[in-house]
């Protein structure tokens, strides 16, 4: 079984090649299979963000090189990119980050407008992703009407509902108390089995570790510990 | 259409500020519309002035007869190229007239008079002449029971004569062979007052004329009133074609001086209406980026999540022309009234003020599309330009800044 994301001596340097060189991502080399359910950890500055950020095509790599699905990413720009990671990738945020003049509703169907999926599709799976993050009924209120918790549901359909291979999600659960937020993974953990989509995420939590079959630990920007579950 | 819905909200979202930015807007589109009425309006009053006053849509003459006006440069069979012109549709009329400079005396005064013979019946239906008239009436190309032939005259030379209604009226001029010409004409009406235009002028009947000035049948002017006054130019045209051996100009030639002077001061009203749109649109402008720098999260967002770059660039774009458009909808709602009123009421001027060298004591607009499209092509176009700038800066924010916690 191939590598759905697999990353080559991946390295992001910020600052000049002197003292202020930081070294975010520092030759990463990781390969990800199809199905996974990765968090990835570490202290505060440890190249977290930045790494999920090179692998959702978000920024672009001093080094080395991401394929996803054997697509080259670090070489994409522009259009390309954008269409790439509208087609492949799914994100979370930490803040959510609704439309805010979308309600939840048009907020998930933003991207399948942005595809062109014809209006029948878009309204039956809008339907069926409002259901399966447990918000039925609540899909024609905007964000500013929902707490942190259903949100983060509104953004998980949103970054789920055009299938992408990939759903990217850097601290989803750290705006959100720890219920909430273990509930909010639990609900990402059995969409991840469900459709054998890929997550990847990050996290400093242990009770959200926890539930991670995949943990990969960081460190001044690199590869400390790989343990599966 | 899912950028349509998201610029409408984005415009409902931040209401007390799209509204002030549409204030500022409507209140400059309706000030150049105004604008824009009053000039053409003032302007098309002065040109519909002096058309019908007595220089038609077009004139004929011989060569350069307008610049240097010589008793000699005559239309010589004038009778043909009139039955020319009847047979014109695009014509409603037109009119014969000789001109000459003389010396009018009565028994005991005298002064410099213009002389032009005009062709009584086509001046009736081509120039407002016959209403001109303050004393007496239109005049007839008869000889009366004493031998005279009549005269009109202005009233300027009427008071410098000490003349009246029945009074003999004493010309002398050069003939167009060199001749001394004089004779004796009776005042038979008395054209508009001491300030008008024709104050120092003798309209005689075309034939008395002829036979004073020894000029025979011909004429110096052809003066035609179009049936539409949009075609001077146009129809100018296609009749010079016809006759190669005349001058045929529309009043835009005819009234050169004039027509510069309006072309040149409706210009600088334009330049100066399009740089009140700009400082209107400088305040905008800065409304624009600010609500694209608040919001540069949200663009983040709307990028990471695969919008292209150059659809934010058209969502900001489309912000601020759809914000435009409701202003200037709006706008054009409360010109419509005023430029109505404008147009066909209008107001007193308590000092007349001159229009190209037509005195003007009311003020009327235009009603047109110009009046009303120039404005809103301005309005638009603005609106499109200065959002670009704001809509490049939302296009190239970095979606990892989105992702980024705080
Ligand atoms: N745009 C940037 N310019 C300069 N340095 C940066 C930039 N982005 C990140 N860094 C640096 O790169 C290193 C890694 O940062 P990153 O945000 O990836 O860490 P993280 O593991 O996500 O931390 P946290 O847990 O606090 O979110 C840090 O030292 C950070 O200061
Ligand atoms: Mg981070």
């Amino acid at each position: 079984m191939s590598a759905v994301i697999s990353t080559t001596d991946l390295c992001r340097f910020f600052g000049d090649e002197d003292e202020t060189l930081v070294k975010a991502v520092d030759h990463v080399s990781i390969e990800i299979e199809r199905g996974e359910f990765t968090a990835i950890v570490g202290p505060s500055g440890s190249g977290k963000t930045t790494l999920l950020h090179l692998i959702g095509g978000l920024d672009n790599p001093t080094s080395g090189s991401v394929d996803l699905s054997g697509t080259n990413i670090a070489e994409m720009t522009g259009t390309a990119l954008s269409d790439f990671r509208r087609d492949h990738i799914g994100f979370i945020f930490q803040a959510y980050n609704l439309i805010p003049v979308f309600s939840a509703e048009e907020n998930i169907e933003y991207i399948m407008l942005l595809q062109g999926v014809d209006p029948a599709e878009r309204k039956h799976r809008v339907s069926e992703m409002l259901a399966q993050v447990g918000l039925e009924g609540l899909g024609d209120r905007r964000p500013n009407k929902l707490s942190g918790g259903q949100q983060q549901r509104v953004a998980i359909a949103r970054a789920m509902v055009s299938h992408p291979e990939i759903i990217l999600a850097d601290e989803p659960t750290a705006n959100l108390d720890s219920k909430t937020g273990i509930a909010l993974l639990d609900l990402m953990k059995e969409l991840n089995e469900k459709h054998n989509m890929t997550f990847v995420f990050s996290t400093h939590d242990e009770k959200i570790m926890r539930r991670a079959s995949r943990l990969i630990h960081m460190m001044d920007g690199m590869i400390e510990l790989d343990e599966r579950k | 259409m899912l950028l349509f819905k998201l610029a409408f909200r984005n415009i409902f979202r931040q209401r007390r500020r799209s509204l002030l930015t549409a204030m500022s807007l409507i209140g400059g589109y309706v000030l150049c519309v105004f604008s824009f009425s009053m000039s053409e309006g003032s302007y098309n009053n002065a040109i519909t002035f002096f058309t019908q006053d007595h220089t038609g849509h077009i004139q004929i003459h011989k060569e350069d007869y307008l610049l240097r006006p010589k008793i000699h440069k005559t239309i010589e069979a004038p009778e043909e190229l009139s039955a020319m012109l009847d047979a014109n549709e695009e014509i409603a009329s037109h009119t014969l007239r000789i001109f000459a400079p003389s010396i009018a005396y009565s028994d005991t005064d005298n002064t410099p008079a213009q002389v032009i013979g005009v062709d009584l019946d086509r001046e009736r239906t081509t120039s407002t002449l016959a209403a001109k008239i303050s004393e007496g009436s239109y005049i007839n190309s008869e000889i009366d029971g004493e031998g005279y032939y009549s005269a009109m005259i202005g009233a300027g030379i009427a008071n410098n004569l000490n003349i009246g209604l029945g009074d003999e009226l004493i010309l002398i001029s050069q003939g167009a062979d060199g001749s001394i010409a004089n004779d004796i004409y009776m005042v038979g009406a008395i054209v508009g007052d001491r300030d008008s235009g024709d104050r120092a002028t003798v309209f005689l009947p075309l034939a008395t004329a002829q036979e004073f000035l020894s000029m025979y049948d011909a004429v110096h002017e052809v003066s035609i009133l179009l049936e539409d006054d949009g075609r001077a130019r146009a129809e100018a045209e296609a009749l010079q074609e016809l006759l190669p051996d005349l001058s045929v100009d529309p009043w835009q030639v005819v009234e050169a001086t004039f027509y510069q002077s309006m072309q040149t001061d409706k210009q600088g009203n334009a330049v100066f209406m399009g740089i009140i749109i700009f400082i209107v649109f400088v305040g905008v402008m800065n409304t624009v980026l600010m609500s694209v720098l608040e919001r540069t999260r949200e663009f983040g967002v709307l990028k990471a999540i695969g919008s292209r770059p150059a659809k934010l660039t058209l969502l900001i774009t489309l912000e601020t022309t759809v914000l435009a458009l409701i202003s200037v909808l709006i706008g054009l709602l409360l010109a419509t009234p005023l430029i109505l009123w404008f147009t066909y009421a209008g107001f007193a001027l308590p000092e007349p003020i001159d229009v190209g060298g037509v005195l003007m004591s009311h003020m009327t607009g235009e009603l047109s599309l110009f009046v009303f499209g120039t404005p809103l092509l301005l309005v638009l176009g603005f609106a499109i330009v200065i959002s670009i700038p704001a809509g490049i800066r939302a296009a190239l924010n970095s979606p990892t800044e989105a992702m980024r916690s705080h």
